[in-house]
């Protein structure tokens, strides 16, 4: 996936992505990383052709992204938000055959044993006919994660996928997100809010801050404190641990 | 299948036989079970006469009638997210009917022109009230929707010194209305069942199911074609009856669970017996008299939905 020179505001307002050229290496991890309000979660909806670029081009496979149907994006790229609403209740498979439908015309029927797969990959299997209603916040992000997979693209976009779990539940998911990556060979771009989750799962970063792009490569090239205190504007500090190595701290001891 | 569904599936099929039968035998001449078995075997032509001319047709409408109603209140409730969406809360009927009264005062009579002025008078309702400030807010929803049928109802009873509900009777049917009735009735039942699993759909919102290839627009628009369909299709025949499409499909929610393709051809099945048995107490309690269904409906029918509302079990999931 290719951005070129993307821009991004509502009505005229202040814009909100500014002038963002990077491309997404096939086959990899990606993070991006930057405070609140930084334009994170609009960069990832452009991606996903939910919002149309105000100026500049996103290509996919030397496509035009907004030259695509709605069906082809459906089955090329995927995306579980950071809010899954229902508005009535479903069940776990029938939630994950939805995915489906990017393959489907609408009146086909999915078979039980079509779903399957993606429900083994994110581990749940043993919940296929629950209620959604019935599930806790972990194993529900799981769902949205297999019926967004079910879409068998080759882009699965989360946005922070983690927020709201508890650290258990955290390290599950991201052991789901890596296994996807290594087994189906996709590639994976998220939002994450843990720095060190970000740092440590992903091959590649994009740090951004005010809707610009300030520097991308992989993680270990910015192990750098002074400019993540620039970005999060606050003091950070990246200490070593012994079996673990370098992890970042944010230092808001003052504030308390 | 649940083992659950079956039950309550096989329990409501069982109702409707016996709720047949017994409107077969009740009436102002009554049957017994053996005079029915000795009229349709041949031996009785004044009775098979009242059987099958009178009874057989006002039986037939009020079940198709039942049928229609429910569904097309399950639809309407997927397609709005609102439990209280029925076409005869939200006006969709009251602007059919009212249509149907005043085209019958400028316009000379035509074929099936009931239906069609039904069918625009409710469709032209629907298509006001999915505008997308009204599908963000139900209350809005709601209460712009009891405005409208609470407005046609006043119409109504303006020309035609009537009230809305007032006309609606299955009293003195015919063959040949019951069989158009049943015409549409099958057409707008068979496309329900085949769109059923689009309102399961409909439980995720608009972006989710764009994120997977489905415009919900679309979707939307199909199944609310079917819902006036078959709500203007029952309105043009036989008049406005509440409450039928807002009680049994939430009945059947209650009864069977969350998914449409359970929920509505259940509905179809309680709709149709209730509206029968309504039929078959109106016609049979107040004898040489008869009081209207939609009137039953109505007093029955606005307690009733005040209880379902009243107790927990009935609420909204979200």
């Amino acid at each position: 996936m290719k951005l070129d020179n993307v821009s991004f505001s509502f009505h005229a307002g202040q814009p909100i992505i500014q002038n963002i050229s990077a491309d997404v290496v096939p086959g990899s991890i990606l993070s991006i990383i930057g405070p609140n309000g930084a334009g994170k979660t609009t960069l990832l909806k452009l991606m996903a052709n939910q919002l149309k670029p105000t100026s500049g081009q996103i290509s996919l496979n030397n496509q035009f992204l907004a030259k695509m149907t709605r069906k082809q994006l459906a089955s090329k790229i995927a995306v579980v938000s950071q809010q899954n609403h229902l508005y009535d209740d479903m069940q776990v498979i029938d939630v994950v055959k939805m995915g489906r439908l990017a393959k489907h015309h609408l009146l086909a029927t999915v078979e039980d044993k079509e779903v399957l797969p993606y429900l083994e990959m994110t581990r749940t299997s043993s919940l296929a006919h629950r209620a959604m209603s019935h599930l806790s916040g972990g194993q529900r992000q799981r769902v949205w994660i297999a019926s967004a997979i079910a879409q068998e693209p080759q882009y699965l976009l989360l946005d922070e996928p983690t927020t709201y779990l508890d650290i258990r539940y955290q390290s599950d998911l991201m052991a789901v997100i890596a296994e996807l990556h290594k087994k189906e060979n996709m590639t994976i771009v998220m939002i994450l809010h843990d720095i060190n989750q970000a740092f440590k799962m992903s091959d590649q970063l994009w740090l951004i801050r005010n809707g610009r792009l300030i520097a991308q490569g992989a993680p270990s090239r910015y192990y750098d404190e002074k400019l993540l205190s620039d970005i999060f504007n606050i003091p950070i500090h990246i200490v070593t641990i012994p079996n673990y190595g370098h992890y970042i701290i944010e230092l808001t001891a003052d504030s308390f | 299948m649940t083992k659950r569904e079956i039950i309550w599936y096989s329990l409501a099929v069982l109702l409707l036989i016996v709720s047949i039968w017994v409107s077969f035998m009740m009436g102002a001449t009554p049957f017994s079970s053996s005079q029915i078995f000795s009229a349709f075997s041949g031996h009785n032509d004044a009775d098979l006469n009242i059987l099958v001319q009178i009874r057989a047709p006002r039986i037939l409408a009020s079940l198709v009638c039942g049928g229609m109603l429910a569904v097309a209140g399950a639809i309407s409730q997927s397609t709005f997210h609102n439990r209280l969406a029925d076409p005869s809360i939200l006006g969709v009927t009251g602007a059919g009917s009212f249509l149907i009264l005043i085209a019958g005062f400028l316009v000379p009579a035509f074929p099936f022109d009931k239906m069609i002025y039904a069918f625009i008078g409710g469709g032209l309702t629907l298509l006001f009230l999915s505008s997308k400030s009204l599908l963000q807010n139900s209350f809005k929803l709601i209460i712009i929707g009891v405005a409208l049928s609470l407005t046609f109802s006043g119409f109504q009873q303006l020309f035609s010194g009537d009230s809305l509900v007032g006309t609606s009777t299955f009293n003195g049917i015919t063959w040949s209305d019951t069989l158009t009735l049943l015409i549409t009735g099958v057409i707008g039942l068979v496309a329900a069942m085949i769109l059923a699993p689009w309102a399961n759909y409909l439980k995720m919102s608009d972006q989710q199911l764009a994120l997977r290839g489905v415009s919900a627009r679309f979707i939307r628009f199909w199944l609310l074609a079917v819902v006036v369909y078959l709500s203007s299709g029952a309105t043009a025949e036989i008049g406005v009856i509440p409450f039928v499409g807002i009680i049994v499909p939430n009945i059947s929610r209650y009864l069977v669970g969350h998914d449409y393709q359970t929920i509505i051809p259940l509905s179809m099945l309680l709709g149709s017996w209730l509206l029968l048995t309504i039929d078959t107490i109106g016609r049979t309690i107040t004898l040489p008299g008869e009081i209207p269904a939609a009137t039953i409906m109505t007093v029955v029918g606005g307690p009733f939905l005040v209880w379902m509302l009243w107790g927990q079990k009935f609420n909204e999931v979200r």
